[in-house]
């Protein structure tokens, strides 16, 4: 017989235990803790955030933009309510919402909307000086509204500028003057965005607070801490070990089933804008004839590559350079593996295997490019190892190179200035997602023109890619900037001044017993500030 | 230093080992039958190692650098050890491993005994030369070894030649003060001093009575070099330093490291097999160098 004492021993403490344990996972609900695994973030002002991302979705956590994109990741009005152009495209008005208030209570109106474009022009904002040098004025027309001249026709107004650049408070930055003379403290982060920085810890931890007052509605936890982590590594083992509830940054497609098997978390998986490439000289021979670029595209297969090195957590590169899932993508685009084709266009344009060794030979010599691999990139090494394999199967001879990421960027993007030419052969590269998320920033990759294609790396250059791209960037009609969308597509796909080998999915691991509410944004993924807002207010 | 009388207390026992063993012959025997145990553990180790290497192509079960399975496979009949994470098999990697960690280890070991013997022989005939060769001696044996390593391999690039250069380039500085204690000791001996009063080349008395007399000192050394090189590279590339698409144990940890298997069941099949092998084939050669050192260095023979 069981004494009262024992039974209380053997199911009363254990049933308390149990009670006490849901009930504090209950009540952390309105505390989120959130691993960050890159670098520090300072204040995460306007002027002190470091990363596009998480740096820059924590700074909107705090500011709002006047357009925001939605889970589609097409731009919608946010703190404008519309926006009306004029026939010649270069004036338009905008009204914005009456019921916004800044953190300290004042309200939101049309001179802080002129005053943070102005400022933004003012004082150079390595991201969005740039965004808003077409505006060339703002005037203020009433409190709530505002009329804008544009220097130039501008192809992306709402999703470009307008949801890029975060709105500042004009009676905080006219006191805060000259950014560069300014030290920033976290008393200077007044925004008018769902949550406001309570509590900094460089190196260590972020706080969060809720803002009560928001004016799409309160945001649905109180309070999130990010806390910082050396590496991957050990942000893993902290989601494991209930140290954070979940990890900004995407895990690595090997980690995704094996955090699955823990039954206290969730991964959420979808289209990231992010891109996985193969960049050559196209002005360096054979790499100038477009039938050597085809056979190249042909003779790798994607598939694969998305199978083996992202365990199918990827979606296979698309010819055109726009992601699938983008608005803007043209579906008649295929991606095509055909290794026996790659070979008739090498055989055709004269390089072919005379000697019989298994490897082709260009201008009397062995074809034998090298293909750089940055050494700090892991899942890039691989990229690189395949395409070598494949590329080897149809007597291109390539040669895997693992470099420092220095030496690669020396390499490929000397300087960072695209008019400094470059010195390589092949090369694995990627993109970050900005530049797939508008695709109107496409001539930005391909105009032949340096000050228009900061990102022409390839030395790319044809007249009429470059005039689809002057007509483009002539337009803000968005069926006739979809028609030249597609023809750019078309013709990238034809010319291929770089490969695209795949976009990989963005994987995030959460603890769903603690918040489930995850917005994924197709493109952008789970970590911005719509995933805390309440699913009415979301545009 | 040696003073000369040790000097001499040193010749004479290499002349007359036979007066040293009678009166502790016991224990003699006892050492004896250890040394040769450790002798034979080691032997083994290193010809095992040596096997693997040479018909790598016949006991493994599969071609390192081809995709044979699925990404990630724990281990299955079809691969004992599982495959990595792009479909090559972890076993047959490993078997071929032992090619390259032996060739890494017998280079930069050849590297290291030259240089180190070279150095020692000038160091210890030419006192004056000596002490200038040993000051950077010094240097190099109290240079803060592993971050100048990751230095040099960051900076010269990844390749299987330059990590071997690396390695051999770093870590003579001991071979070095050791052969020179010794040639200190033999050229202050008699019949260098008859050679050299006889009108004998400094050139021809250190290649025919000098070295003779540290070559089997140098051969020990070059045992023990090498079982430290073979883990030099292995955590050279361990760290990434090396070249990743070298298929050595170093790169197979590696990738299990920058692929997660430290945190998931699969360092069982991906981490510890590589590991294991590093520290047998480590211990190997350690166990022999140390046995050759015990037969060769006059000075722990001597207690």
């Amino acid at each position: 017989m069981m004494s009262n004492l024992e039974r209380l021993v053997r199911f009363g403490i254990p049933f308390m235990l149990v009670l006490i344990f849901s009930m504090t996972a209950a009540a952390q609900t309105d505390r989120l803790r959130l691993g960050m695994t890159t670098g520090d973030e300072g204040t995460v002002g306007p002027y002190t955030y470091n990363s596009g991302d998480p740096g820059w979705n924590m700074l909107l956590l705090q500011y709002d933009t006047l357009y925001q994109l939605d889970a589609d990741g097409v731009a919608q009005p946010w703190l404008a309510r519309n926006l009306a152009l004029s026939d010649d495209g270069l004036s338009f008005t905008m009204d914005l919402r009456d019921d916004v208030t800044w953190h300290d209570g004042e309200a939101f109106t049309a001179e802080d909307v002129a005053f943070s474009i102005d400022y933004f022009q003012q004082f150079l904002h390595p991201r969005w000086t740039r965004v808003v040098r077409p505006i060339e004025s703002v005037e203020v027309l009433g409190d709530f509204q505002v009329r804008m001249q544009l220097s130039a026709l501008t192809p992306s107004l709402e999703l470009g500028i307008f949801s890029d650049v975060p709105m500042v408070p004009e009676h905080i930055w006219s006191v805060i003057g000259d950014p560069a003379e300014h030290t920033f403290t976290i008393e200077d982060n007044v925004g008018n965005g769902p949550y406001r920085l309570v509590e900094y810890a460089p190196d260590q931890f972020y706080r969060f607070q809720a803002y009560a007052n928001y004016w799409a509605g309160t945001p649905q936890i109180d309070e999130l801490v990010f806390i910082r982590y050396a590496d991957m590594t050990g942000a893993l083992a902290a989601i494991q070990a209930n140290e954070v509830d979940m990890l900004v940054s995407s895990i690595p497609p090997e980690q995704a089933d094996f955090l699955g098997m823990n039954p206290d978390l969730a991964v959420a998986q979808g289209p990231l804008f992010s891109t996985q490439m193969i960049n050559f000289d196209v002005t360096r021979p054979p790499f100038d004839m477009p039938e050597v670029r085809q056979a190249i595209s042909l003779a790798i297969d994607r598939e694969d590559i998305v199978e083996t090195v992202y365990l199918g957590q990827a979606t296979l590169g698309n010819p055109g350079w726009v992601h699938p899932d983008s608005p803007r993508f043209n579906p008649d685009i295929a991606t095509t593996y055909d290794p026996e084709a790659a070979a008739a266009l090498l055989d055709e344009v004269g390089i072919v295997d005379s000697d019989g060794d298994g490897i082709r030979e260009f201008a009397g010599a062995p074809f034998m490019p090298e293909l750089l691999t940055p050494s700090d990139n892991a899942l890039r090494i691989r990229i690189g190892d395949l395409v070598g394999e494949m590329l080897n199967a149809v007597g291109i001879g390539v040669q895997v190179e693992v470099v420092e990421g220095s030496i690669l960027g020396d390499a490929v993007w000397p300087g960072f200035d695209v008019r400094q030419g470059r010195d390589y052969e092949l090369a694995t590269f990627g993109w970050s997602p900005p530049l797939q998320a508008d695709p109107t920033r496409v001539a930005s990759l391909v105009h032949s023109n340096p000050d228009i294609a900061s990102f022409n790396l390839t030395g790319y250059s044809s007249p009429e890619m470059d005039a689809l791209l002057d007509a483009l960037n002539a337009t803000n009609d968005s069926q006739r900037q979809q028609e030249l969308l597609n023809e750019i597509q078309t013709l990238i796909a034809e010319d291929l001044p770089f490969i695209m080998i795949l976009y990989p999915n963005g994987v995030y691991a959460y603890r769903p017993a603690v918040y489930d509410d995850w917005l994924f944004m197709t493109g952008q993924g789970i970590f911005h500030k719509l995933s805390f807002l309440p699913a009415a207010a979301r545009p | 230093m040696v003073s000369p009388t040790q000097a001499q207390t040193q010749a004479r026992t290499i002349a007359r080992p036979a007066q040293r063993r009678q009166p502790r012959a016991t224990s003699r025997r006892l050492r004896v039958t250890a040394t040769q145990l450790t002798a034979a553990v080691g032997v083994t180790l290193v010809t095992l190692l040596i096997l693997i290497a040479v018909f790598a192509p016949f006991i493994a079960p599969y071609d390192p650098a081809e995709r044979v399975g699925r990404p990630f496979s724990p281990p299955s009949a079809e691969h004992a050890l599982g495959t990595n994470d792009i479909g090559h098999d972890i076993l047959s990697e490993l078997i071929f491993g032992a090619r390259i960690s032996l060739a890494v280890g017998l280079t930069a070991g050849l590297i290291t005994v030259v240089i180190g013997t070279t150095v020692g022989l000038l160091a210890g005939y030419f006192p004056r030369l000596g002490s200038i060769l040993m000051r950077f001696t010094d240097v190099v044996l109290v240079l803060p070894f592993l971050p100048l390593l990751i230095i040099l391999a960051a900076y010269l690039g990844r390749s299987l030649m330059n990590t071997v250069l690396i390695i051999g380039l770093l870590i003579w500085a001991s071979t070095a003060r050791l052969i020179r204690s010794q040639v200190m000791v033999i050229s202050s001996q008699d019949f260098v001093l008859a050679a050299r009063s006889l009108g004998a080349t400094h050139r021809h008395i250190i290649i025919r009575h000098v070295l003779p007399q540290v070559m089997l000192l140098s051969i020990g050394e070059f045992v023990q070099v090498v079982g430290q090189a073979i883990l030099l590279e292995a955590s050279l590339s361990f760290l990434g330093l090396g070249d990743p698409l070298q298929k050595s144990w170093g790169t197979v940890l590696y990738w299990a490291q920058v692929r997660g298997a430290f945190l998931s069941p699969a360092w069982a099949w991906w981490v510890l097999p590589p590991g294991l092998l590093i520290g047998l084939a480590t211990l190997g050669f350690a166990l022999i160098g140390f046995t050759l050192e015990q037969r060769f260095n006059p000075r722990l023979r001597q207690r």
